[in-house]
C-alpha cells in the first residue's frame, strides 16, 4: 500500500473512531469510571469457572464452629431443618457422587428436594454464602470462613471427609464431586436468547379447538370443604359491592351464597 | 331463543317487567308517535324487533327489588353526603382508596412460607379491572426483605467480566441515570412460580392465591443498552449479563445479551407515573420484559458483562424446573402464554341467574396477545372474547364475554394465544411434558367451577 492510500486509510480510520466517541459524547459529563477500589468493593460474584473466587481455604472442622455459630439455629445442626428454609442436606448418595445424578430426583414419592439434590456448580453454594449469609448478617464472613462452611456443608452430605481443607487451588477437584453435578439442561424453549437452550422453540403444542372438542369433562381435583377457610374468610378479601361477592368461607358452603345473598 | 351463551343474543331468565331503554331513541319515538296514533299493537312488533336485534333484553329477577315503601330508601331518604359540606382539597397530600375498598389487599398464602423476608404476597386479581396494577397492590417477592434506599446514596456500577469486556467501568448515580434519556413503557411481570403451587393438584381458593404473582405496571427509564454504548462493552464477546441487587441477598440473574440489544432491558426508576415502590426495588430495577419476575432485579446496583452464564443461586438452586427424568432446567426465563378468568372466579358468590361479564386477563412473554377464547363448559366448547385495546407487547390484556348464567353448574376456562401462534395448553397436556415436579413456568388453563349456589371453586379438570 502506496503511503498517500495509507495516510487516507489512516483518516478514515479517524474519522469512523471519531464519530463512535460522538456518539458516546452525546451523554458527556454523565458518569465517570470505577476506581479499582469500588470495583473490589462490589465485584463479588463467583462463576462456574471460579472467575471471581478470592484465594483462601478452610477445614470442615472450623467450617462446623462457624456453622454452629451463625447458620444452625435457621438450618439445623445437620443442615436438615425444614423449619425455616427448605433443608440444605439429604437425599444424596454416594452413588450419586459417583454418577453425579441425585437418584432421587427420578423419585416422584421422595418427600422434597434439598440444595445438595439439586445444585450442580460448587460455585453457586461459595458465592451465595459469601454474598448473602448469614441471613440477618449478610456479607459478614471472611473468604477463609465461607470455604469452610462450604466444605463443612458437603461434608454432611458425604461428599467431602471429616479432614477435607476446601480452597481455591482444590475446589475444582470438589465440584467433580458434587452429587447433581450433571443434574441439568439447558435443552429448553425458555431461555430468551441464542445461546443456550433450544431457540426458544416451546415443549408442547397445544389446538385452538372451537367445537365439540374434549369428551365430557370431569373434575379431577378441588379444594375439600374442610380446607374451605384455610386461607381466611374470602367474603373478607374480595370488594363487597360488585358482580359477584367474596365467599363467607367460615359458615359450611351453600349456606355461603345465602349469607352473600342475606347480606345485600 | 336460541343458543344460552350466544354473544350477540343474552338470553334472558325470568322475565320481569321490561325496561324502557330497550329501545334505541328513534324507536322511542316512533313508540310514542304510534300510540298517539292508537296503534298500540306496533309496541309488541318494537319490542321483538328489539329483541331480535339484539338490544338489551327484559331483565331477569331483580337482585334490587322495589321495596313496599315505593321506592329505595337510599334514593327516598337523601344521604348526609348529599345535604352537607364535604372535605376541602389536599385533606390527604398523599390520596389513598376509599375506606370501602380496605378487602383489597395483597395478601400471603397461609404457610407458603415461613419468614416474612424471603416470602411472597400475591395481588388481589379478583379485585382489580383494567390492566394496570396500582402499586400499593403490586405482588412482592423478597429474598431478604425489603429496604427503603435512599436514592442520593445509591449507584449503579457497570462493568466487565475481564478487564477486556469493558473499555470503561463506570459508576452512575440517580441523578445522572435520570438525566439520560428515557422511555416508558407498560409490561406485565410474573413471578417463574406464579400458579406453581397448583401444578398437581388444586391447592388454593382464589385466583389471588393462584395467579396473584403478576402485576402490570408503566416503567420508566433508560434502556440499558444505552449504558452498555457508554462503559464500550464487547457485545460481540459478552453475551449475557449479570444483574445484582443492593440489598442483603445481593440477588444475582443472568440475562441474554440478545434482550439488551434488542432495548426492551430498563434500568428503570418509574413505576405508573412515580417512583418505584420501595417494595418494587425503589430507586432501581431491571426491567427484563417477558423474563419471570425475578431477572427483574430490585435495588439494582451492578451491571456485569461476561462471556458466560452466572450459575446464581437462583438460577441453580432454585427457578429451575425439574422433569419426569430426575433433570432440572435451567436458565428458564420466559414467560408463556398464560390467561385467567377473574370474574367469576374462586372463592366468589354469583347471586342471581341472569347477565354476568366474565373478565380476564391474558399475557405472554414471547409478544402480544393475539385471542383469547373463553369456555363456560369445562372446554367442550369455545367462544372468542373480546380484547380490551391497546394491546401491547409482554403486557396484559383484558378479555371480556358476555354470559348468562341459567344457574346450572358451569366450568368457566380462559385460553390465550400469542401472535407467535402458541396456544395455552391445558394441565394435562403440560403434565404430559413435564410432570407435576417442575413448580415453575405453569401456564395451564384455569378452570373455575360455578356451583348452583352461585359459589365458585377452583377445580381442575381430569
Amino acid at each position: 500500500m502506496s503511503s498517500s492510500r495509507k495516510a487516507i486509510l489512516a483518516t478514515v480510520l479517524a474519522l469512523a473512531a471519531g464519530a463512535a466517541f460522538a456518539q458516546s459524547a452525546v451523554f458527556h459529563g454523565i458518569g465517570r469510571p470505577a476506581t479499582p477500589k469500588e470495583l473490589a468493593a462490589w465485584d463479588i460474584d463467583v462463576r462456574p469457572d471460579f472467575k471471581g473466587l478470592p484465594k483462601g481455604s478452610g477445614s470442615v472442622a472450623k467450617g462446623m464452629d462457624v456453622w454452629e455459630a451463625k447458620c444452625a439455629s435457621c438450618h439445623g445442626i445437620f443442615g436438615e431443618s425444614n423449619e425455616v428454609f427448605a433443608p440444605l442436606v439429604g437425599g444424596t448418595t454416594k452413588d450419586d457422587v459417583k454418577t453425579g445424578r441425585a437418584a432421587r430426583l427420578t423419585d416422584p414419592a421422595y418427600p422434597g428436594r434439598t440444595t445438595l439434590m439439586k445444585v450442580a456448580t460448587i460455585s453457586t453454594l461459595w458465592d451465595y454464602i459469601h454474598r448473602a449469609m448469614p441471613w440477618n448478617a449478610p456479607k459478614s464472613l471472611s473468604p477463609d470462613e465461607v470455604y469452610a462452611v462450604t466444605a463443612f456443608l458437603l461434608n454432611l452430605g458425604g461428599v467431602l471427609p471429616d479432614d477435607y481443607v476446601l480452597s481455591d487451588r482444590n475446589i475444582a477437584e470438589a465440584q467433580k464431586l458434587l452429587p447433581n453435578r450433571n443434574g441439568m439442561t439447558t435443552a429448553h424453549g425458555l431461555w430468551p436468547g441464542k445461546t443456550l437452550g433450544n431457540g426458544g422453540k416451546p415443549d408442547v403444542k397445544a389446538v385452538a379447538c372451537m367445537k365439540d372438542c374434549v369428551a365430557e369433562p370431569s373434575v379431577a381435583s378441588f379444594l375439600p370443604d374442610f380446607a374451605r377457610n384455610a386461607h381466611g374468610n374470602l367474603a373478607e378479601q374480595s370488594r363487597p359491592v360488585g358482580a359477584q361477592i367474596g365467599a363467607n368461607t367460615t359458615v359450611p358452603a351453600g349456606a355461603a351464597a345465602d349469607a352473600a345473598r342475606e347480606r345485600r | 331463543m336460541t343458543d344460552p351463551n350466544s354473544q350477540s343474543h343474552p338470553a334472558a331468565g325470568r322475565v320481569q317487567k321490561a325496561p324502557e331503554n330497550f329501545l334505541d331513541s328513534v324507536g322511542v319515538r316512533a313508540v310514542h308517535g304510534e300510540a298517539r296514533a292508537g296503534r298500540r299493537d306496533f309496541i309488541r312488533n318494537a319490542f321483538a324487533t328489539a329483541l331480535a336485534a339484539g338490544a338489551a333484553p327484559a331483565v331477569v329477577a331483580q337482585v334490587n327489588p322495589v321495596p313496599a315503601a315505593g321506592g329505595d330508601a337510599s334514593i327516598l331518604e337523601l344521604p348526609a353526603h348529599t345535604k352537607g359540606l364535604g372535605l376541602g382539597v389536599a385533606t390527604d397530600g398523599y390520596g389513598k382508596p376509599s375506606k370501602f375498598e380496605a378487602n383489597v389487599q395483597r395478601r400471603q398464602s397461609p404457610g407458603l412460607t415461613q419468614t416474612q423476608q424471603s416470602s411472597v404476597s400475591f395481588a388481589p386479581l379478583q379485585s382489580l379491572f383494567g390492566i394496570v396494577t396500582p402499586s400499593g397492590l403490586h405482588f412482592e417477592r423478597h429474598h431478604q426483605g425489603w429496604w427503603d434506599i435512599d436514592p442520593s446514596k445509591h449507584r449503579l456500577m457497570i462493568n466487565g467480566s475481564d478487564e477486556k469486556m469493558v473499555r470503561t467501568p463506570m459508576v452512575f448515580t440517580m441523578d445522572e441515570l435520570m438525566r439520560l434519556p428515557s422511555v416508558s413503557r407498560f409490561h406485565f411481570i410474573e413471578c417463574g412460580a406464579n400458579t406453581g403451587m397448583e401444578w398437581g393438584n388444586v391447592t388454593v381458593p382464589t385466583c389471588q392465591y393462584s395467579h396473584g404473582m403478576i402485576s402490570c405496571s408503566e416503567f420508566t427509564g433508560v434502556p440499558l443498552k444505552v449504558l452498555l454504548k457508554m462503559v464500550g462493552a464487547d457485545t460481540r464477546r459478552g453475551r449475557f449479563v449479570l444483574a445484582e441487587g443492593a440489598d442483603g441477598s445481593s440477588m444475582t440473574r443472568t440475562i441474554p445479551m440478545e434482550m439488551v440489544e434488542s432495548g426492551e432491558v430498563l434500568v428503570a426508576y418509574g413505576q405508573n407515573g412515580e417512583m418505584l415502590r420501595p417494595e418494587n426495588g425503589y430507586p432501581l430495577r431491571l426491567v427484563v420484559p417477558g423474563a419471570q419476575g425475578v431477572s427483574w432485579v430490585k435495588y439494582l446496583r451492578r451491571i456485569e458483562v461476561g462471556d458466560m452464564p452466572y450459575a446464581a443461586k437462583d438460577e441453580a438452586i432454585h427457578y429451575i424446573d425439574l422433569m419426569p427424568d430426575g433433570k432440572h432446567r435451567q436458565y428458564t426465563s420466559i414467560q408463556e402464554c398464560k390467561s385467567v378468568v377473574t370474574t367469576p372466579s374462586g372463592g366468589q358468590v354469583l347471586l342471581d341467574k341472569g347477565y354476568y361479564q366474565i373478565s380476564g386477563l391474558a399475557w405472554s412473554g414471547r409478544g402480544k396477545i393475539k385471542r383469547v377464547d373463553v369456555s363456560v363448559d369445562g372446554g367442550r366448547n369455545w367462544r372468542t372474547a373480546r380484547l380490551q385495546g391497546p394491546v401491547m407487547d409482554k403486557c396484559l390484556s383484558r378479555f371480556t364475554l358476555d354470559w348468562v348464567w341459567d344457574g346450572k353448574p358451569a366450568l368457566i376456562q380462559s385460553r390465550a394465544m400469542d401472535e407467535t401462534g402458541y396456544v395455552q395448553p391445558t394441565n394435562r397436556l403440560l403434565r404430559t411434558v413435564r410432570g407435576t415436579r417442575s413448580i415453575y413456568h405453569n401456564n395451564s388453563i384455569q378452570t373455575w367451577l360455578v356451583q348452583e349456589s352461585g359459589e365458585v371453586k377452583n377445580v381442575q379438570l381430569s
